[in-house]
């Protein structure tokens, strides 16, 4: 479509923005943002650009929340608060309930082996199920192939703060077509760091030095609040690498 | 839920780190300041100062009340201070925290304490009516250094107040309206101002300005409160780890180096608002008063 449809909480969803689905047995998926007020009215719940996929038979709302609301499947920083007999208790985002992971959600963990995690320790996990009545689980294994997937405790470097929007964009599989982020790249063509993107706005950079793990911190916070497009972050890139 | 998220072991760990090649997470040195900003509202005396993103608002109210019955002569300054979940979650209403306490009292000290205020120039009728000055305090947004910033703001706050002009003929009190005659200055001495140091590996490094993270991060603080004259009002170390003598003195030389550059941007941005209210340069013709 060549022009993004905006709507607002409340709106509701017209029959003819609907992918028409060419296998009639394909039902519609509804995304993120959308609720659906039986018998058939589709509305908007929260204000942002309205996405159709017409292969995958879906429609969601983008939208650049400031609150990161837990969802299944996710893959998040935490940080370990405390620990009790079977579970460390993390925090997801500040000021909300903390996140339960088991201690023995690890892989190949067992009783006799289960990693130490100190309070204040970051780990990369994924939600595992999350309600609006209960604390949310997370796990530090895929939990249909049961292997960590580089997720466990993060050792070293720095965490920076960036907003929901840029995490979903840095998380996308074609980062310059899809989100259109370059920073990263090019970055990486002069620097060699290590990289975790947490979907609740937290990014864990790991690299050489002080100056380098903030350099890239920098580059992508200020891709983020200035909302540069690609060419604009090629030459941020080259300023803030002729700096070091 | 009020709980403040602290920072993991690897926050820390990278500050640290990143302080002994004297480097902050934002890229400025370890004695400068965040880009200070001070804005004056249309009325006299509200000031509303932005120190990085931590931000306050101070506001000047004065009325007519009856003097202490043990300090005939003087007027009554109180400082209030408010902060409400708008600054930061982890602030609850109604309930004064240690925070807002050490605020308070640091407030009191730097500004009523050292007498920036004269407060006998807000006396009217002895013993019967008194000017009573109310500055509120309100933090709007809290990244850190929350001492300095409402110190700024409030000092701000003060020097742009305009009190109603009075005048006292055989006893009787006469509170002129800004129709009748232009509100006058407040009387101050001297405009102190605070700078909140925070120390780390035993005051080998000493940080001006922190952020919250830094604060966090910190094995303490030392809070200056001095005027550009070099005359210090405020000394302050509450708890936090142990430090030499010596690195209290140099504490004390820089913060009053940086009173010195603080008020010089008050003073700017005054001048500046002055500028802005006085268009066509009018204000010096309607002066009353003759050069002679």
């Amino acid at each position: 479509m060549a022009t993004d449809t905006i709507v607002l909480p409340g709106d509701t969803i017209s029959s003819d923005v609907l992918p028409t689905s060419s296998s009639s047995s394909q039902s519609l998926r509804l995304g993120p943002g959308l609720r659906l007020v039986p018998p058939s009215t589709i509305t908007s719940a929260v204000a942002g650009s309205l996405r159709v996929d017409q292969k995958k038979n879906a429609i969601w709302v983008e939208n650049n929340g400031g609150r990161y609301i837990p969802q299944p499947n996710d893959l998040i920083i935490a940080t370990v608060h405390h620990s009790s007999t079977d579970v460390y208790h993390c925090s997801i985002t500040p000021h909300t309930q903390f996140a339960q992971l088991p201690q023995l959600a690890f892989e190949g963990a067992t009783k006799k082996t289960r990693p130490q995690l100190n309070s204040g320790s970051l780990i990369y996990a994924r939600v595992l199920s999350a309600s609006k009545h209960l604390d949310p689980e997370i796990v530090c294994y895929n939990p249909s192939t049961g292997k960590s997937e580089g997720m466990g405790e993060l050792k070293g470097g720095m965490v920076f703060d960036v907003s929901l929007g840029m995490a979903r964009r840095l998380l996308l599989a074609k980062q310059r077509e899809d989100g259109g982020i370059a920073v990263l790249e090019e970055i990486a063509e002069k620097l060699a760091f290590e990289i975790a993107v947490g979907r609740n706005g937290k990014v864990w950079v790991k690299s050489a030095g002080v100056k380098e793990t903030l350099l890239v911190g920098k580059a992508m916070q200020e891709t983020d609040t200035q909302g540069l497009g690609i060419d604009e972050q090629v030459k941020l890139v080259k300023k803030l690498l002729r700096q070091l | 839920m009020p709980r403040e998220a602290e920072p993991s072991i690897n926050e820390r760990a990278f500050i640290l780190q990143a302080l002994q090649e004297n480097i902050r997470l934002d890229g400025r040195s370890l004695e400068a300041y965040r880009e200070l900003n001070i804005s004056f509202g249309e009325e006299y005396g509200v000031a509303d100062v932005q120190l990085g993103k931590t931000r306050v608002l101070t506001r000047i109210s004065s009325s007519i009340t009856a003097p202490y019955p043990d300090r005939k002569f003087d007027g009554v300054f109180t400082i209030t201070t408010e902060l409400s979940p708008i600054a930061s979650p982890a602030f609850e209403v109604g309930r004064p925290s240690d925070l807002e306490t050490h605020l308070i009292r640091t407030l009191e000290t730097t500004l009523r304490r050292s007498s920036a205020l004269s407060t006998e120039s807000l006396c009217l009728l002895a013993g019967t009516a008194v000017w009573s000055l109310r500055a509120d305090v309100h933090i709007l947004d809290h990244d850190g250094n929350l001492i300095d910033c409402a110190c700024l703001a409030t000092l701000a706050a003060l020097r742009h107040y305009r009190i109603p002009d009075t005048s006292v003929s055989g006893g009787e009190l006469t509170v002129y309206s800004v129709d009748e005659r232009d509100p006058v200055p407040l009387a101050l001495l001297h405009h102190p101002l605070c700078v909140t140091l925070n120390y780390f590996e035993g005051g080998e490094k000493v940080v001006v300005d922190a952020a919250r993270v830094e604060e966090q991060c910190a094995e303490g603080e030392v809070v200056v409160g001095a005027n550009p004259q070099g005359e210090v009002c405020l000394m302050q170390k509450g708890g936090g780890g142990e430090v030499d003598a010596v690195v209290l003195l140099r504490c004390v030389d820089l913060a009053v180096a940086k009173v010195r550059e603080l008020g010089k941007v008050v003073d700017q941005a005054l001048v500046e608002d002055a500028k802005r209210r006085d268009k066509g340069g009018m204000s010096r013709e309607l002066q009353a008063e003759n050069a002679r």
